[in-house]
């Protein structure tokens, strides 16, 4: 038996997981997630959320009110409770691109990764089986190598087609949007942020699956946030230390194999937190990279009214079907990719105008004389040489250590926001929104799609992890987050996190 | 038509200002310095409906009254929803929001007691309803007060579960919305498409 400790139930840990139990070999996993359990699919739970329209059921997740960063958001972003942040993820999952690996040789900017496209499409592949995408299968950029999408991509929306009539209008390209639906299970409810029947994927449900299918081989402890990782020597982790949040106490847990799955912010932090006298400024950190490149995707957002909606166009699906991919290419990769979808809807709800006393008259007058129009985009970040995560004096109510946060935008990134944002107004324009309508603005990377804070590198020398995701000087210990991502790309990061971890764990059975 | 005689502090009480009362239907209601013996003893209890903990089925009696409130919904707002067959799922998702804490059982109590209450000082259930829901709230901190909770916990959140689980959404020339089950994103009636 081959004890391995997991650090974090997010989508990374759990998949990881689930691959190594798939192995038949005789391990032994214990996760450990810093936050406490949530029921998955609870119809109670959708209830509540649904008659009280959002409500706060993640609220007690997030992060502590003092880790309020202005230029680099934690709070509201990132979730700490076992499945951790799919349980408020869009489900957006689009495969990096092929010259995504190769930011530094083709710009100038950051690095390159030390794997390339092919190495990852056929984890690609398979972490799109297990994330239950939805999405086209057509569609080859990237290439698919002939790999199918589990379940076929949802039609546009009649509200789609007045957004891709614009684009078609400024020749600008658009495709299906690839999203982690289950097509057996979703109702089309509209009310994703939690699920009734499962079917947007979430590393809650999943564990939970997978907890009945190995309960001999897997254990689950929540509201145990880990606190240090042990050594044995400065190239072996003998396991972890943790402290449980129900009775005050340290506890250790002993394993073979260590690996942080804790997300961007907290795996950098647990590597510096654990430094020892082989390791002064924290594990895999001689050559200073723990915490530093820290990225995430800067956000644009853009609406504005049209005026008549003869087809009384709503919000009737609850998910984007619509994409565009037109500035995530090669050719805008110099200036920051970036990828944006659309959205059709009203102002204000059916039931708020019941509830202001709108008149049914009045309602349906409002419902054709006009509509409102958003785009939403992310670009690439490039990194700043001054951004980094650091461990903070204190302590958060989630039992982990502060965080300290310095950021700041590339001025490439500036500048070519204010073009993206340009275009988002030529096509709300080109909509029928009036020109005095449109509202857009920008908000700063956050900890949603943090990364790149222990990236992966060929030589100690540039970075944290190996190519294999082993730390650098040890033998035993991975980080399996997208803090290993040398850069982020203008694409959602949790597809190629899943593949990073399917790959890891081939790679953990395989030794 | 039934008058009610309530003081200045029992209105406050309440949740409604003297002023908003002579502009609305509650014309029923009357200011006095004499105070029903029944309706002081029910609007100075100062406890809230917050016993969470206190689980059980809402009674026949209870949930027709705040069937009442769906009825008008539909009516005045013309939503053309099957009702008896709306009232069904009703039925069963407050039973699942009354039988486990954290349950809605005293809030829904509350709001029926509120509900009885202003029914019987006006001259009909239309007139009951546009009281309870759109009559002013002059207090700083409505949910305070037996009707503000009402009002948010129950009358709000009952009609925020109708328009989609009835299907009520539609009489708008909408195919689906937040909170209305509407089957497989394959299928053609799922949501309206477009042609591409």
């Amino acid at each position: 038996m081959q004890p391995i400790v997991i650090v974090g139930s997010g989508v990374a840990g759990v998949i990881l997981a689930r691959q190594l139990l798939k192995t038949g070999n005789d391990y032994q996993l214990t996760i450990l997630e810093a936050g406490p359990e949530v029921r998955p699919g609870d119809y109670r739970i959708w209830l509540d959320q649904l008659m009280a329209r959002g409500g706060d059921l993640y609220s007690a997740f997030l992060d502590d009110p003092s880790a309020e960063n202005e230029e680099f958001g934690l709070r509201g972003s990132r979730l700490f409770v076992k499945g951790g942040t799919t349980n408020h993820w869009g489900g957006l999952t689009p495969r990096f691109k092929p010259e995504d690996f190769e930011l530094k040789s083709r710009t100038g900017f950051g690095v390159d990764w030390p794997i390339n496209y092919e190495d990852m499409a056929p984890y690609y592949a398979e972490a799109e089986i297990l994330l239950g995408i939805t999405g086209d299968s057509e569609n080859d950029d990237p290439p698919r190598y002939g790999a199918k999408y589990p379940f076929p991509p949802t039609t546009f929306s009649l509200g789609d087609m007045l957004i891709i009539e614009a684009l078609k209008s400024h020749d600008i390209s658009y495709e299906h949007m690839s999203i982690a639906r289950d097509g057996n299970r979703c109702i089309t409810t509209g009310t994703c942020n939690y699920c009734p029947v499962n079917a947007r994927y979430t590393a809650l449900y999943d564990l939970t699956q997978l907890q009945d299918e190995y309960d001999d081989k897997l254990t689950l402890k929540t509201g145990t946030p880990v606190t240090k990782i042990l050594m044995d020597g400065k190239k072996r982790t003998r396991g972890i230390s943790f402290l449980d949040l129900e009775t005050g106490a340290t506890n250790s847990l002993e394993a073979d194999v260590v690996i942080v799955c804790a997300g961007t912010i907290e795996s950098a932090k647990l590597l510096l937190s654990s430094a020892t006298k082989d390791w002064t400024d924290g594990i895999g950190n001689d050559s200073g990279h723990v915490g530093r490149h820290l990225i995430g995707h800067p956000v644009m957002d853009a609406s504005g009214v049209r005026p008549g909606n003869p087809d009384k166009l709503d919000r009737e699906l609850g998910f984007s079907s619509l994409i565009s991919r037109h500035f995530d290419s090669p050719e805008y990769q110099h200036k920051g990719k970036m990828w944006f979808s659309g959205d059709v809807h009203s102002n204000l709800s059916l039931e708020q105008q019941i509830l202001s006393n709108v008149s049914r008259p009045d309602m349906d007058t409002r419902m054709i004389s006009e509509v409102r129009v958003s785009l939403g985009g992310e670009m690439e970040q490039f990194e700043s040489p001054k951004n980094r995560v650091r461990l903070g004096g204190g302590i958060t109510r989630h039992g982990l250590p502060t965080t300290e946060i310095e950021v700041g935008v590339h001025a490439i990134n500036i500048e070519t926001r204010r073009e993206h944002m340009q275009t988002f107004v030529e096509i709300l324009k080109a909509a029928g929104c009036t020109e005095d309508s449109i509202e857009s603005g920008f908000r700063n990377p956050d900890g949603a799609h943090a990364s790149s804070t222990c990236r992966m590198s060929s030589s100690d020398a540039d970075g944290v992890v190996s190519p294999t995701l082993q730390v650098h000087g040890m033998d035993n210990l991975y980080v399996c987050s997208n803090a290993v991502f040398p850069s982020i790309a203008a694409a959602n990061p949790t597809l190629t996190l899943s593949a990073l971890a399917v790959r890891l764990a081939e790679e953990i059975a395989g030794a | 038509m039934n008058t009610l005689y309530i003081d200045r502090r029992c209105l406050l009480k309440l949740g409604l200002s003297s002023s908003v009362l002579a502009s609305l239907p509650f014309a029923c209601i009357s200011l006095t310095r004499d105070v029903s013996a029944e309706f002081l003893q029910f609007i100075s209890n100062s406890d809230l409906p917050v016993d969470e903990m206190r689980t059980g089925l809402l009674g026949q009696d209870e949930f027709d009254a705040l069937t009442t409130l769906s009825r008008y919904v539909n009516q005045v707002w013309e939503l053309g929803a099957d009702m008896p067959l709306y009232f069904g799922r009703l039925r069963a998702d407050l039973e699942f929001k009354t039988r486990e804490a954290p349950s809605y059982l005293t809030e829904y109590e509350n709001a029926v007691e509120l509900f009885n209450l202003v029914l019987d000082s006006t001259s009909g259930l239309e007139q009951a309803w546009a009281s309870l829901l759109f009559s002013g709230l002059d207090v700083e901190n409505p949910e305070s007060t037996k009707l503000g909770r009402a009002r948010r916990f129950v009358f709000a959140e009952l009609i925020t579960h109708q328009i989609p689980v009835s299907g009520a959404f539609k009489s708008f020339g909408l195919w689906n919305y937040g909170g209305y089950f509407g089957g497989s994103y394959t299928a053609p009636e799922s949501y309206r498409k477009g042609a591409v």
